[in-house]
């Protein structure tokens, strides 16, 4: 699955490409909504490792404006449900995910995301 | 059952394309017949799984069937493990492993590769899958990308591999290797033999049997003191000091990340070892 959660940590690793190669760009996808269960310690646990600016623009992409541009420091639980919601219950299922320095594309296929490179292509 | 005859193996090519045969392409034919092999957890794993703090995630290197994606059993939504694998038709299974209903995040790509923000995992697991590796230095590199995606500062990584000691319920016979393989593995193939059921609908002979297809699987079995040896090699690349974190820093110390290595130990057939990084800031 490529969810949000997993998206805010894959990086490009095509030889060569170690600057700008996150965050992978969306295009071209298909998404579902799936419910999960609600685990606030979890998710601030969780918060300290977000990127938040490339989260909050993936989830734009995918049309969900919940969050707010800055990371808030009060963490209520409407926050924390948006969140969640952002994260854990986005699932892309088919696209293409494109390195904003190398333009290499990663694609999405059945809800997996194919990270392999070429033999060329590994660093 | 007959014991299933081990045998030695040499990789004389290009240990990416001898992978590709002998390691990535069996795994995607046997997928769902390994996979129904392959469910109960080992213990020291399920401990392992079990010792993660709630909000850590992790990476499991060799996810195969995902059979560890659903742990802690008795709260799986405390932690998130993300399975990695080389095999398409593993990774399929282990997308709802577990518990048909639930989604696993799956990703395919190489244990070699390191397709993440570098850190940016609590924890990483690598069971069984470092002894497809058909080089040291390819292994060695396997430990350097598993130190890699951890977090420098409180970073933890276990790792399983098979033995050439096996315990005595193993079903393999093992050949005896040179004077030199007990300080540096064996090379070898293990055959898998596809059941009946699954290969039923394949050929049958000329006297009515159903042929049960073999893939022969490669293997490196670890030597006593090898893994361990693998994880200084990989510790030395990266500049990272194997070892206990210093309990007084003097100031004339130049070491700041470090890896200790917690336990390093032998169960059913499998070298393993836990490791802890460290790193003093300032």
């Amino acid at each position: 699955m490529v969810r949000l959660i997993t998206h805010n940590l894959l990086a490009c690793h095509v030889k060569g490409c170690n600057t700008n190669n996150f965050p992978l760009e969306f295009r071209d996808v298909q998404i579902e909504l799936r419910e999960a269960e609600f685990n606030p310690e979890f998710l601030k646990g969780f918060m300290p490792k977000i990127e938040w600016k490339a989260l909050v623009d993936a989830a734009r992409q995918l049309g969900d404006t919940s969050l707010p541009l800055e990371q808030p420091e009060m963490l209520d639980d409407d926050f924390l449900k948006n969140l969640h919601h952002v994260l854990l219950e986005i699932h892309v299922e088919e696209g293409i995910m494109t390195c904003p320095n190398c333009k290499h594309d990663y694609p999405v296929l059945n809800g997996i995301p194919n990270m392999l490179l070429a033999e060329h292509e590994i660093g | 059952m007959a014991p299933k005859a081990v045998a030695p193996a040499v990789v004389d090519e290009d240990p990416q394309a001898y992978e590709d045969k002998n390691v990535h392409a069996i795994y995607d034919e046997i997928a769902s017949h390994f996979s129904s092999t392959r469910y109960k957890p080992w213990p020291i794993i399920a401990a392992f799984m079990h010792s993660i703090a709630t909000g850590w995630i992790g990476l499991d290197a060799g996810t195969g069937n995902g059979k560890y994606l659903p742990l802690p059993l008795d709260r799986p939504t405390d932690i998130l493990t993300i399975g990695l694998d080389r095999s398409i038709n593993l990774l399929r299974i282990a997308r709802n492993a577990g518990d048909s209903s639930a989604t696993r995040e799956v990703v395919w790509g190489d244990v070699l590769g390191h397709g993440w923000r570098s850190g940016v995992f609590d924890y990483a697991i690598s069971i069984a899958t470092i002894h497809h590796l058909a080089t040291h230095e390819r292994r060695i590199q396997a430990v350097k990308r598993l130190l890699e995606s951890v977090s420098p500062l409180h970073g933890r990584v276990l790792i399983y591999v098979w033995a050439i000691e096996q315990d005595e319920l193993s079903k393999r016979q093992i050949p005896t290797g040179d004077g030199n393989s007990d300080r540096i593995g064996r090379d070898v193939v293990v055959p898998w033999v596809l059941s009946k059921k699954t290969a039923a609908a394949g050929k049958e002979t000329l006297e009515g049997q159903v042929e049960q297809p073999v893939f022969n699987r490669y293997y490196h079995m670890f030597a006593k003191g090898e893994l361990p040896g693998l994880v200084h090699e990989a510790a030395k690349d990266l500049g990272i000091q194997v070892g206990q974190r210093p309990m007084v820093l003097s100031d004339i110390s130049t070491i700041r990340r470090g890896v200790e290595i917690v336990q390093d130990g032998w169960e059913r057939s499998n070298h393993y070892v836990e490791l802890r990084c460290w790193e003093i800031s300032g």
